[in-house]
């Protein structure tokens, strides 16, 4: 690996997204790996190799991995972190910057689907609501609108560009 | 009756290895003082150290400690106080303190070394005082994935020192894997300590050769982020101790209880992770301001440094009041050594002080 291929903007255009600031305190000290559950089951998962990736500027390296795809969200690796990096977080800026470059996987692009198409994940329909009635529950109207403007995306899952619906 | 002196030119405040440094310098320059010490005896947290050398002296420091007490003890300018603390001082007219000594606690039975007992509340007027409270080594229970004082096995690198020092691994088997875990309570965000306490790399593997030393067997794991520099020729010894032992640079997640002793999980250099059992694994606790600092700050109004010493960072011994100095490791992380040198420094300050007060103000 030579040094002089990063780009060595990468880490602040991380560290410029929402969340992505920590990025620059790791100390490299492992506790984050050392606590995660998927990097107990997926030995390639290795938080601390993201990071130093990250900060060394491989880029393309990093946003079209398809390990970064992998936290399950638990923030284990907060807890244990003795910087306070949040590494899900950065994931988290680092995921919507793989995003923008068109590297999400399918599974990503469907979610934002059924996002912009129902405004949550798992679609509430007339079962559901007949049986939050008989609880005395109100039933959940989808409101997609507001995912559709964080997402850029028209309703029905249209890609913005594709025309009106 | 007990006729309390009125007066000194100095008042030590703390009888470790800084405050009797900083008495004995300031006895051999003819300069009378008075040490008090909050605890029976003197030494300070040198008194639970051992000596760490294994062919050749290792240059920790713990044998100075004797001979600051005896010189202390044989020098007639010196008078020292033990079991007294400072409850409150005050600017004297001119210049210099006026300080209120009380008894810390009930006499001890037997004096313990060289010093009496305070002998009931003393208030007494110094030129100049020097803060010698020493620093507070982090409680490891504080990291509590690291599983002090809920996991049978896991102990601090004080505890370690003191078992040395009694020598409890001479009656009975040593163990034979142990785990050594650095920066515990130094530079860490979350707890807010974010220092590098300086003088666990030195002290743990100092302990670690120690040990091996004595049981060549021993396999000794060494949990870090990078080894500081801890004195003369640490690069030159730290190739020898990467043949010894195995340095693994990662920060353990947990420590759990585990039915073969305390087991530690951690992240190889490639990313897998392990979860290995050690019969012993230590806490190199690191080191923090005085427990007291906040009530000297206010008791003398001192400049604290950022992370919460006494006196200011960018100076070495003054203390941020006139005629208020700082010595060893109340001012930031110290080893033994470095603070029986930055004890000079503060006499010799104070000395200045004293000298340069003379006659102003008292014509």
């Amino acid at each position: 690996m030579r040094l002089n291929d990063g780009d060595p903007g990468f880490k602040h255009q991380v560290a410029a997204e929402p969340g992505g600031a920590g990025l620059k305190a790791c100390f490299a000290c492992a506790a984050c790996t050392a606590r995660c559950p998927v990097a107990g089951h997926l030995p390639e998962y290795d938080p601390r190799r993201i990071i130093r990736l990250t900060l060394l500027g491989r880029r393309e390296e990093v946003l079209a991995s398809p390990l970064i795809w992998r936290c399950s969200a638990c923030y284990s690796c907060a807890e244990v972190c003795p910087q306070q990096v949040r590494f899900t977080d950065v994931l988290t800026a680092i995921k919507n910057l793989a995003a923008r470059a068109g590297c999400a996987p399918p599974a990503a692009r469907a979610g934002a689907s059924l996002l912009a198409k129902h405004g949550r994940l798992l679609p509430v329909g007339e079962f559901e609501n007949e049986k939050r009635a008989k609880l005395g529950l109100p039933a959940v109207e989808e409101r997609p609108q507001d995912f559709q403007r964080l997402l850029g995306m028209a309703p029905e899952g249209r890609e913005p560009g594709e025309g009106p619906a | 009756m007990v006729n309390t002196p009125p007066s000194t030119p100095i008042l030590i405040l703390g009888g470790g290895v800084a405050g009797l440094a900083a008495a004995v310098d300031l006895a051999r320059r003819g300069l009378a003082c008075t040490l008090a010490e909050r605890e029976p005896a003197l030494g300070g947290r040198a008194r639970d150290f051992c000596c760490k050398a294994v062919s050749a002296c290792a240059r920790c420091g713990a044998c100075r400690l004797a001979d600051l007490l005896a010189e202390a003890a044989a020098r007639p300018q010196i008078t020292i106080y033990t079991q007294a603390l400072a409850t409150s001082a005050r600017p004297a007219e001119g210049h210099g303190w006026q300080v209120e000594l009380a008894p810390a606690g009930p006499a001890a039975p037997l004096p313990i070394g060289p010093g009496q007992p305070l002998p009931g509340r003393v208030s007494l007027a110094a030129q100049a005082v020097i803060l010698a409270v020493g620093p507070q080594p982090f409680d490891p229970a504080g990291k509590s994935s690291l599983g002090y004082g809920r996991v049978p096995g896991v102990i601090s690198a004080l505890e370690l020192e003191a078992r040395l020092v009694q020598g409890a691994w001479e009656q009975r088997p040593a163990p034979a894997k142990l785990a050594f875990i650095q920066c515990v309570g130094s530079r860490d965000q979350s707890l807010g300590r974010l220092w590098c306490s300086r003088v666990c790399c030195g002290y743990a593997l100092r302990l670690a050769r120690l040990l091996k030393a004595s049981r060549p067997d021993m396999d000794i794991a060494f949990f870090h982020m990078d080894v500081q520099d801890y004195g003369r020729a640490w690069e030159e010894e730290l190739a020898g101790l990467r043949r010894e032992m195995r340095f693994v640079r990662a920060m353990p997640g947990e420590v759990a209880a585990g039915a073969g002793g305390p087991e530690v999980v951690f992240a190889l250099a490639e990313g897998k992770q392990m979860r290995e059992a050690f019969d012993l694994v230590v806490l190199s606790q690191g080191l923090g301001p005085p427990a007291g600092a906040g009530a000297l700050a206010q008791m003398f109004g001192l400049a604290r440094t950022q992370d919460g010493f006494l006196g200011r960072a960018e100076e070495p011994v003054a203390a941020g009041a006139a005629g208020v100095f700082v010595a060893g490791a109340c001012q930031g992380p110290r080893s033994l050594t470095e603070s029986i040198d930055h004890a000079g420094l503060a006499a010799a300050a104070a000395a200045a002080y004293v000298a340069s007060t003379k006659g102003a103000g008292r014509g």
